[in-house]
């Protein structure tokens, strides 16, 4: 039962959050204490789940075909890392942040159990267990959409719900295919139908095409994004790690994993299960680009280019090629490195500040320049100038789309390129008016800021800077990972 | 280290930048960051010849993935670009000492101005085209804030306008860059051009399509048509020693990025004698024509003289599109002469405004007698710019149209140079006009102006512009040397 880590990694941070609030709590430093030892404890396990080389871990057996099952491979390895390394600082964020707000304790009891599941995902050995931890997210981030409670919350609340079940119903169809016609669901490296004669192939690319439909709707590909920017009510922890972390790339990773490990890149290849999908991505990065061009509303707008940049993982795997598969493993990583720093430094904007319009940023930089520095280097990574990560990756998906050649690809390239200039426009133009313009004077003034949360920050901010330098062991595990998979 | 020069070239402006910032006695007092920034920029200008003399070096920075080294390079095209550039940033940096008394935010000012020499220079030296477009982008944000300078409802208008035209221009050169990548030989720049023709990913039509997008994405920056709509509009509201440089030196920045796109990547002998080449001189020729219309129409000289670059840029970038050895000395030697031109105008009207408010052209009347020096290096400049012999700017557009029409290519080889010659014409009618009335103007009622106090810059001011209208004399009369050298560059590329 060496396996057992696995489990370990999961369950305990699931036990510790159910625990947080039967506990009769003395003081908040105890409580604080617990919750960071915790989650510090479930990255330690995981780390060693993922450094370690764990054999398969067979939980229950629900038929001949269906099991709950854990094990961890190269990809799994990656997501799982990816959310063992951000869930602390985050959560180290969170402390600072939710501090005598209401319903704290809900929210940290779920937040941790969140991490768990998220885990749980990464570490799925097929695909029944994935779709069981992937419904639990949703529930067990339901609650913290609607943390704060208003009208507003709880209808974003039940339109993520409502989004989510939907697209898992969907997902399920496609599941039965995948056990119908190909006889399990665990996961395969390159696919079920790898080296065998396909039989069905019409069926399996009909199942193929549901799948990705339902995953999407986490993956908030056009038209069933609408949930993500409704749910940026949520506190900003939960917009910054779930909404460009963990929930949504847990979308973009069963989506991988339905088309790399179960129903294969041969079935789908040059075949409608692959172009409908690729158009689909290729609309929404620009579709997103454009909406947050036309948003308002700082979060609202950071989550349309979530939106968008999610596609961009999309377009790079559904390429279907081994370059095409690691540039989008690669802005999977980046993108979140990048997305959780603007969002959390959104976060002190919008409550310690009072901002939340992006046209109120005008002139904040000179109240916070180090906090609005680092915003505007996140902002130019986003942007994709060198030599900051978002370009790396950028300049990997371009390069995979022109390798592949034909019109979709094209036509993807084009939509990064246009993308890369409406994100230019959207986050550039309000990171210069950070610094050239002047707070009006009825303008609430600026409240001082955790040290948890600067701590948190500046841990993000150096991460993601020091990634656009020193990402080739990153680079190459990628490729391992993503190679003999096509 | 072999080619650490490069990188001190790179680093003497920029550390200098980030000292004004950190050290604030340093900028306490006027004297001393006058002292601190000529030394920096006189530094600068030796270590530009030093690496200039220095012979071709390459100087790996590191490698952001395997495939993407960030280089520097110093070569012959490197070594003009960096030259020009340099010591228009020097006479201009001596001439805003003066002149920036009279601005607001004048401690951050000087910051951004060394930053953007640092990045230029990382500019000129870039070795990889994914360097150069690191550099490039980086360039335009650190001259926003010179463009913002003022903080006027206008200037933040025209810096974000410029921002957008620049981030424009720059993506639609990463596309190029994107797909060109897998159709090279090598990531560094190859005299003659690194393409495989031979073996292109995409058909050869849909290739050219895409290489005239790339150009004209980096022509943005040389205020080329059709993207040419933010420079008349930026230039000008930013201080004037800022304007010249912005109008004089950052434009040539677009034209050295499409030379290294043209000569070093994709090689001359693939687009000569496309679509993609018509296309180009097509876009050049019609702004020149342009730009010098726009000029003649506006009344407010620094715009003039901003719209008068959009027209004087694209007569290089005419020489440059003909593909021909002799149209390609007389396109850098225009680029020569109008860095110096254009430097010497933005830095007069700069003067005048210093002095004495004046910001119209028909307010000039009689400025002659008030400051004679001032307003005849203005003429100096003026007729070179038209292209009057013996001055700079007579032999560069021989050498356009001369090569033009050795050329012999269909339609162009003639309407580049009947094109050059009614730009001249214009040039002169908006641009004569106001240097004659400025002597001659006002004689009726001679009284009246002769009362108005003579108002004749400092020494500060002067010696600056004295220095670029005796180089562009001289200049235009001893040309050869530049030109041997640019006749070899030429050869080695073609």
């Amino acid at each position: 039962m060496e396996g057992l880590t696995l489990l370990a990694a999961i369950a305990l941070p699931i036990a510790a959050g159910a625990l947080l609030p039967v506990v009769r709590w003395k003081g908040r430093a105890a409580r604080d204490a617990y919750i960071l030892c915790l989650t510090i404890l479930t990255t330690v396990l995981a780390t060693v789940a993922i450094f370690g080389n764990f054999p398969r871990l067979s939980l229950i057996q629900f038929n001949d075909r269906l099991s709950f099952a854990l094990k961890l491979d190269g990809i799994g390895r990656l997501f799982a890392g990816l959310i063992a390394l951000l869930w602390p600082l985050t959560t180290l964020y969170a402390l600072g942040y939710m501090r005598g707000t209401q319903k704290e304790i809900s929210f940290f009891a779920f937040f941790l159990m969140s991490y768990g599941i998220s885990l749980g995902i990464a570490m799925s050995a097929n695909l029944v267990t994935l779709y069981i931890f992937y419904e639990m997210l949703s529930l067990s981030t339901l609650p913290l959409v609607m943390q704060k409670g208003d009208s507003g919350s709880i209808r974003a609340g039940l339109k993520y719900l409502y989004y989510s079940l939907g697209g898992a119903a969907f997902a399920f169809i496609g599941l039965v295919y995948l056990v119908y016609f190909g006889g399990t669901t665990n996961f395969v490296p390159g696919g079920l139908f790898r080296g065998v004669a396909v039989e069905h192939t019409a069926q399996l690319r009909l199942g193929y095409l549901l799948c990705f439909l339902g995953f999407s709707v986490k993956a908030a590909v056009f038209p069933v994004h609408g949930w993500l920017p409704t749910a940026s009510v949520a506190p900003t922890p939960v917009t910054a790690l779930l909404h460009a972390v963990a929930v949504v790339k847990s979308g973009v990773f069963a989506i991988l994993r339905v088309t790399y490990f179960s129903f294969g890149a041969l079935v789908i290849r040059a075949s409608y299960a692959q172009y409908i999908p690729l158009a689909l991505t290729c609309f929404t990065i620009v579709f997103g680009c454009s909406m947050a061009l036309k948003e308002k509303h700082l979060k609202r707008r950071l989550a349309y280019s979530t939106v968008s940049n999610l596609s961009y993982i999309l377009f790079g795997a559904l390429l279907l090629t081994g370059q095409g598969l690691a540039a989008g493993l690669l802005h999977l990583v980046f993108h979140a490195l990048m997305k959780i720093t603007l969002f959390l430094i959104a976060g002190v904007y919008n409550d310690r500040a009072g901002i939340h319009e992006v046209g109120e940023l005008h002139g904040i930089g000179r109240d916070w320049p180090v906090l609005s520095a680092a915003f505007a280097l996140g902002s130019l990574a986003m942007t994709g100038i060198p030599p900051f990560i978002g370009f790396i990756s950028k300049w990997a998906l371009a390069q995979a789309a022109v390798l592949s050649g034909g019109l979709l690809p094209y036509l993807g390239l084009t939509a990064l390129l246009v993308s890369a200039l409406l994100t230019g426009i959207y986050l550039l133009v309000p990171s210069t008016f950070i610094f050239i313009g002047r707070r009006p004077g009825n303008a609430p003034g600026t409240k001082p800021v955790e040290t948890e949360i600067r701590i948190s920050l500046a841990a993000l901010t150096a991460l993601m800077l020091a990634a656009g330098f020193f990402s080739r062991p990153l680079v190459d595990f990628i490729t391992r990972a993503a190679s003999g998979l096509v | 280290m072999e080619g650490m020069l490069l990188l001190i070239a790179i680093l003497l402006p920029a550390a200098g930048a980030l000292m004004l910032t950190l050290m604030p006695w340093l900028n306490e007092r006027r004297e001393d960051r006058c002292l601190f920034v000529g030394a920096i920029l006189v530094m600068e200008c030796v270590v530009v010849a030093l690496v200039a003399l220095d012979g071709q070096r390459t100087l790996v920075l590191f490698k952001m993935t395997e495939q993407l080294p960030i280089a520097l390079r110093s070569d012959g095209t490197s070594r003009i670009f960096s030259a020009v550039m340099a010591l228009m940033w020097t006479v201009s940096g001596f001439f805003s000492f003066s002149y920036m008394k009279h601005e607001q935010n004048e401690k951050s000012y000087y910051a951004f101005y060394l930053m953007t020499l640092a990045s230029l220079m990382a500019l000129t030296l870039s070795g990889t085209m994914v360097t150069m477009y690191l550099f490039f982008e980086l360039m335009t944000f650190i001259s926003v804030p010179m463009v913002l300078h003022t903080r006027t409802k206008e200037a933040v208008a025209a810096g974000i306008k410029y921002l957008i035209y620049s981030v424009a221009g720059a993506t639609m050169g990463l596309m190029g860059i994107f797909i060109l990548t897998p159709n090279i030989s090598s990531a560094y720049f190859v005299e003659g051009g690194s393409l495989l023709a031979g073996s292109l990913t995409i058909s050869k039509d849909a290739f050219l399509v895409v290489i005239f997008i790339t150009l004209v994405g980096f022509g943005t920056k040389a205020g080329m048509f059709p993207m040419h709509g933010w420079l008349p509009t930026a230039h000008p509201v930013a201080p004037a020693p800022a304007s010249a440089v912005l109008s004089g030196v950052i434009t040539k920045a677009g034209v050295l990025c499409i030379f290294r796109m043209v000569f070093y990547v994709i090689g001359a002998d693939f687009i000569r004698g496309t679509w993609v080449q018509w296309a180009l001189l097509g876009c050049a020729t019609v702004t020149v024509f342009m730009g010098s219309m726009l000029a003649l129409r506006e009344k407010v000289l620094k715009k003039r003289l901003a719209y008068s670059s959009v027209s004087q840029v694209s007569y290089v970038l005419c020489g440059l599109y003909m593909l021909d050895t002799m149209a390609l000395d007389g396109a850098l030697l225009q680029l020569v002469f109008h860095a110096l031109t254009k430097d010497a105008l933005f830095l007069c009207a700069g003067a005048i405004i210093f002095k004495t408010g004046i910001t119209r052209v028909e307010e000039m009347h009689g400025l002659g007698r008030r400051m004679p020096w001032t307003m005849w290096m203005f003429a100096v400049c003026a007729i070179s710019l038209v292209g009057i012999p013996p001055l700079g700017g007579f032999i560069a557009k021989w050498y356009i149209a001369e090569g033009a029409l050795s050329t012999g290519a269909p339609v162009f080889s003639w309407l580049v140079p009947i094109v050059l010659l009614i730009s001249a014409i214009l040039t002169a009618a908006y641009l004569l006009p106001p240097s004659v009335s400025a002597f001659f103007g006002g004689m009726a009622d001679g009284e009246a102006v002769s009362a108005l106090p003579k108002a004749e810059p400092s020494l500060m001011m002067l010696v600056p512009i004295f220095i670029l209208s005796l180089a562009i004399l001289l200049l235009g009369i001893f040309p050869n040397f530049m030109i041997e050298s640019f006749t070899r560059l030429a050869n080695a590329l073609m």
